[in-house]
C-alpha cells in the first residue's frame, strides 16, 4: 500500500509534518513498514479542503494532525489486515 | 569574452569603535567593474568621514564618464594633509576590471594587492608615478577566468602586532593564507571572510586598527534560470516550457503546480521525499534534467529572507552558513549567490485558488511581491536579473 502526503505550500502550513511524523511512528508501532509505503507529494489539487490531503493508493482523504491515529486505524490498518 | 566579476568585502572595526575607519565602494557598468578600498588616518568618525569622502568621489567621478587619472588627480590634490601628522589623510586603493579582460590597478599608501592565479601569486607589473607631489603606483595587466584580486587595508598586515605576533601578520603571512584558502573558499565572499577571520583571532577579538578585505574574483558567466507559478491562462504552459528549456544553464522549479507543468510536458515524473531536513519548509523534489525541484511561495520568502541579509549588511558568518543549511531554500540562496551571475525568472500569474483560502495562517498569494524582492535583492548584490510574466 502507498500513502502520499502532500508537502505543497498550503498542506504544509496545516500540518503535513506532524501527520507524517505520526503517521511514520505508527507504521513502525504497528511493523507495517515493509506493507506500508509513505511518500510525499507537492500539491495534489485538494488543498480548499480543511486538512491535508493524504492519497490512500488512489483514495483521497484530509486528515489534519488531531486524527491522524483514528485516519490509520480506518483507512491503512483495516484495508492492510484485509 | 562573457565573464563575471564576484565582488564582495568584510570590515572589522577597531576595538570600541562603532563605526569602521576603512570603506569599500563597489561600482558596476557596462564595461566595468570598480573597488575601491580607502582607509582614513586614525580611526573612527574621522577616519571614516574621510575614507566615505575618498571612495564616494572616486566612485562619483567614474560613474560619471570620469577618467581614472582624473580621479586620482582629483583625491590627491583634494585630500588634505594633517597638520599634526604632515601626512595625507586616506589612503586608497583602486582596481578596475574591465569585462574585455583588461585590468588597472591603482594604490596610494595601502598594502599591496594580492593577485592570485592558478593557486599562484603573481607579481603584478607597477609603475610609480607622481600624481600632484603623491607618490602612487599604477598597473596595466590582462586577467584571465579564475583570476582572484584581493586589496587589504593595513589592519590585516598588522594584525597581533605586538600581542600574539612581534610584527604582526605582515603581507607574506597574510598571501600565503589567501594562497592556501583560494580553492576551499571559492567565493569572494567567503574569501574574505576567511582572511578576516584570521585576522580578528590574531587581533585576539579585539582589532587594533580597522581591518578591511575586499575581494574580487574573474568568473566565467553562469546562468541559472528559474521557473515559478503556473502561467496566468494554460494555454501558456508550452510558450513558457519552451522558454524555460530553451535557455542555456542551470534550470530550478519553484512550486509545486509549476513542477507538475514540467513534469507533465516533459513526461517525467516528480519524485518528493518527505525527510523534513528542516521543520519550517516543505521538502524538496527532485524531476531528471532540473537542477532544483522546491516547494513555491514558502521556500521562495525564505530564500529572499537570507538574500536580504547580504544585500542589506553584507557578508557575516552566520549569513555563509544560512547558505550551508540542508533545506530548499538554503540549496537555493546558495545556487543564486554563489552558482549564479545571470538569472532568468519565468514567472506565472496564476492565482492559485488553493491558496485563497482564509483560514491559512499566512498569505500566500504573495508570489509577485517576492519575485520583485528578489530581483531587487540579487540586483543590488551585482547580479544580472531577466523577468518574464506569462
Amino acid at each position: 500500500m502507498t500513502v502520499t502526503i502532500c508537502i505543497g505550500s498550503s498542506c504544509h502550513l496545516k500540518g503535513s509534518r506532524d501527520i507524517i511524523k505520526i503517521l511514520e511512528r505508527l507504521v513502525s508501532l504497528h511493523h507495517l513498514e515493509d506493507r506500508v509505503t509513505l511518500q510525499g507529494s507537492f500539491c495534489m489539487g485538494e488543498c480548499t479542503k480543511n486538512g491535508v490531503c493524504v492519497k490512500v493508493d488512489d483514495e483521497f482523504c484530509t486528515v489534519i494532525p488531531a486524527n491522524v491515529e483514528e485516519f490509520f486505524e480506518n483507512q491503512i490498518l483495516k484495508k492492510v489486515n484485509s | 569574452m562573457n565573464i563575471y566579476i564576484d565582488t564582495s568585502y568584510k570590515s572589522l572595526n577597531k576595538y570600541t569603535e562603532e563605526l569602521c575607519g576603512d570603506r569599500v565602494e563597489i561600482i558596476r557598468t557596462d564595461e566595468f567593474v570598480i573597488l575601491v578600498l580607502a582607509d582614513g588616518l586614525g580611526s573612527g568618525v574621522k577616519a571614516n568621514i574621510l575614507s566615505t569622502l575618498t571612495s564616494k568621489i572616486i566612485a562619483t567621478m567614474l560613474s560619471n564618464g570620469a577618467k581614472i587619472e582624473d580621479c586620482v588627480d582629483t583625491i590627491a590634490s583634494t585630500l588634505p594633509i594633517c597638520n599634526v601628522r604632515h601626512l595625507a589623510y586616506s589612503t586608497f586603493s583602486i582596481l578596475q576590471l574591465f569585462y574585455t579582460g583588461e585590468a588597472y590597478l591603482v594604490e596610494f599608501d595601502n598594502p599591496t594587492c594580492v593577485f592570485l592565479r592558478g593557486g599562484k601569486i603573481m607579481e603584478i607589473p607597477f609603475e610609480n608615478r607622481t600624481v600632484s607631489s603623491k607618490n602612487i603606483r599604477e598597473a596595466r595587466f590582462q586577467t584571465a577566468i579564475g583570476d582572484t584580486f584581493v586589496l587589504f587595508s593595513d589592519g590585516v598586515i598588522h594584525a597581533g602586532v605586538g600581542a600574539v605576533l612581534n610584527f604582526g601578520f605582515q603581507w607574506e603571512n597574510a598571501a600565503a593564507h589567501l594562497q592556501s584558502a583560494v580553492d576551499k573558499e571559492n567565493t569572494a565572499a567567503r574569501l574574505a571572510l576567511s582572511l578576516s577571520q584570521v585576522c580578528e583571532s590574531l587581533y585576539a577579538g579585539k582589532p587594533g586598527d580597522d581591518t578591511t578585505v575586499a575581494v574580487a574574483k574573474v568568473l566565467p558567466e553562469r546562468v541559472v534560470n528559474l521557473f515559478t507559478g503556473p502561467p496566468s491562462d494554460k494555454e501558456k504552459d508550452t510558450f513558457l516550457l519552451h522558454d524555460f528549456m530553451a535557455e542555456r544553464g542551470k534550470r530550478v522549479v519553484c512550486g509545486g503546480s509549476s513542477a507538475q507543468i514540467i513534469s507533465r510536458l516533459l513526461n517525467r515524473p516528480v519524485k518528493t521525499s518527505i525527510d523534513y531536513t528542516d521543520p519550517e519548509l516543505p521538502p524538496i523534489g527532485y524531476i531528471d534534467g532540473m537542477d532544483l525541484v522546491t516547494e513555491g511561495v514558502l521556500t521562495l520568502s525564505k530564500t529572499n529572507e537570507i538574500l536580504s541579509e547580504f544585500s542589506k549588511y553584507g557578508v557575516d558568518y552566520e549569513h555563509i552558513k544560512a547558505l550551508d543549511r540542508d533545506n530548499g531554500a538554503s540549496k537555493l540562496a546558495k545556487l543564486l549567490m554563489e552558482e549564479c551571475t545571470r538569472l532568468n525568472l519565468f514567472v506565472g500569474k496564476a492565482i492559485n485558488a488553493a491558496h485563497q483560502n482564509p483560514n491559512l495562517p499566512v498569505d500566500l498569494n504573495i508570489r509577485q511581491r517576492i519575485v520583485n524582492q528578489l530581483t531587487d535583492n540579487l540586483r543590488a548584490l551585482g547580479k544580472t536579473v531577466n523577468v518574464k510574466y506569462y
